[in-house]
């Protein structure tokens, strides 16, 4: 780019256009290309290298099995129809547990957002609720519900509730005076200041959050399911170890990874649909 | 003019942004001479890629066609001084003013000695260790200005720095300018788009069309240096004012 020439006074330093801005087209879909392929490439060697590992025997492959052996036994699995009553259990609790802590975290998180007072009768005491680490309220929650779905759907729904509650709350509190006060001297009523102005301005954050809470919603039910539960990846996961079936335990750990990946990917895309003005959310788990 | 060896120039300059169907042009094409000391003074309508001009120059953006070149043995030769978020929160003013020089790996002792220096001539010195966040707005542009002039470019470049301010600190400021680039006679590309300041400030005004950002008209108002901000009562100013106003307004109204 920088030319020199050969001239009697000092060099020049030229501002000239370099490849991006002479052939915009071609350098970016060589950046797309690259991109795509070392998103790609790094996973896919990483698999190569323990499927090397395995064959080669620098691992033991009853405790770490090759992945083609956990691809294969994963692929029987789910032709001969094992596998789907795990996944569908796990899903559904997953669902069911993310839909009401969402509701319940988005209502109170505005509420204590635009009511100083509320705020102030409850801060304190869902702050302390939030550090209890979730799985320690499994108990509680068998005590409540007994056994079946009940605790499973109750501990996703407290997890997803308290990321839920901060992410509106530190929104709507966030949201622009200048905001606030363009509805109010048009005198908005609080449901038009609501829907015109709160919910719009605060979702876009409130999103991020419910897309960190999908990630966890998934961490937490497998977690609960080991302890109590009779099916569910979770259960799949341990019962398999028990049995010194590592490639089944594999092959659940592997349904666990593409769960959390496809469900925090479609929080992503709605959020995409219903907040079209916002910046794009690119980050993965910033949790 | 006529001077062999212009310190900056511009020759069919153009920059677009964005990619095929959505592209837009946003400067050029765009012939620009600047010669060594000269007070280069750019007007124009907001959008009129005034701002990218001076990227471009500062090497913070390339062009799309076209060439810039400034005759200078240096690899960063300019500073810039922008509109405002130029300054470092968490850094005093004396640690800000240091920050070019601390970049160059000047000794603290003599980049300490240089940044005190520069924050006496702009009256700052009281204020050295304090945070910016406590001071206001013309004196965070004078920290600018100093953190600018410290490192003594060959080249400065300002990016409307003055439009944040109010209309009555605009005018104590620019008077500052005015003072401190006479004696200092760095070549200078300022962007504007008060027409008063250019003509208080300027060798050279240039007023710039609308996106694409063309030139359309160059003055060069008749003050002689050293000039003070009085030039702003003399009839000719005014009448030069309401002169290049006229082209302006055509540019700043899309018919």
């Amino acid at each position: 780019m920088t030319t020199l020439t050969p001239e009697r006074e000092p060099a020049v330093l030229v501002r000239a256009p370099g490849p991006a801005e002479l052939r915009p087209a071609r350098t970016h879909r060589r950046r797309r290309a690259l991109e795509l392929t070392l998103a790609a490439a790094v996973p896919l060697l990483l698999v190569l290298l323990w499927q090397l590992a395995a064959t080669r025997a620098w691992i033991d492959d009853r405790v770490y099995p090759a992945p083609s052996t956990i691809l294969s036994d994963g692929w029987d699995r789910a032709t001969t129809g094992d596998l789907w009553p795990d996944v569908r259990a796990t899903c559904r609790r997953v669902l069911a547990g993310y839909a009401v802590g969402t509701a319940a975290g988005y209502a109170l998180g505005l509420l204590m957002g635009s009511l100083p007072l509320v705020r102030a009768a409850l801060e304190p005491l869902l702050d302390a609720l939030y550090v209890v680490p979730k799985l320690a309220l499994l108990p509680v929650f068998l005590n409540m519900f007994g056994l079946g779905e009940g605790p499973q759907v109750a501990l996703v729904a407290v997890t997803v509730f308290f990321f839920v509650w901060i992410s509106t709350m530190s929104a709507v509190i966030a949201v622009p005076s200048g905001h606030r006060d363009a509805g109010r001297v048009f005198g908005a009523s609080p449901w038009q200041m609501f829907r015109h102005v709160l919910l719009p301005a605060s979702l876009p954050a409130v999103l991020v959050g419910a897309r960190i809470a999908a990630g966890v919603a998934v961490l937490v039910i497998v977690a609960s399911e080991q302890i109590a539960a009779t099916d569910g990846l979770g259960h799949l996961i341990f019962d398999s170890r028990a049995l010194f079936e590592n490639d089944v335990m594999f092959v659940g750990i592997v349904c666990v990874a593409v769960l959390g990946v496809v469900f925090s990917e479609l929080i992503r895309f709605v959020g995409r649909l219903l907040t079209p003005w916002a910046p794009r959310d690119r980050g993965r788990g910033q949790s | 003019m006529g001077e062999p060896y212009p310190k900056l120039r511009a020759h069919a300059l153009t920059r677009a942004f964005g990619r095929a169907p959505r592209r837009v042009d946003a400067l050029g094409p765009l012939d620009l001479t600047v010669t060594t000391g000269e007070f280069v003074c750019l007007v124009g309508p907001s959008g009129c890629g005034k701002s990218t001009l001076l990227r471009i120059a500062a090497g913070l953006l390339r062009p799309s066609g076209g060439r810039l070149e400034i005759r200078t043995d240096s690899a960063r030769p300019a500073a810039m001084i922008f509109q405002d978020y130029g300054i470092y929160d968490w850094k005093t003013v004396l640690a800000n003013v240091r920050f070019g020089l601390d970049v160059q790996r000047v000794p603290r002792r003599a980049g300490n000695a240089r940044a005190m220096d520069w924050l006496t001539r702009l009256g700052l010195s009281d204020f050295a260790d304090a945070y910016p966040g406590a001071l206001s707005g013309g004196m965070r542009q004078r920290v600018a200005i100093a953190r600018a002039l410290a490192v003594e470019p060959e080249l400065l470049l300002m990016d409307e720095p003055f439009a944040a301010l109010d209309a009555q600190l605009r005018v104590i400021l620019q008077d500052e300018l005015l003072d401190l680039t006479q004696a200092l006679r760095t070549t200078t590309l300022f962007i504007t788009h008060s027409l008063e300041e250019a003509l208080v400030l300027g060798d050279r005004v240039l007023v710039m069309s609308a996106r694409p950002g063309r030139i359309i008209a160059e003055h060069r108002p008749p003050f002689p240096r050293p000039r003070t901000g009085e030039v702003r009562d003399a009839p000719e100013f005014t009448a030069l004012k309401s002169e290049l106003w006229e082209l302006l307004r055509k540019e700043a109204v899309p018919a």
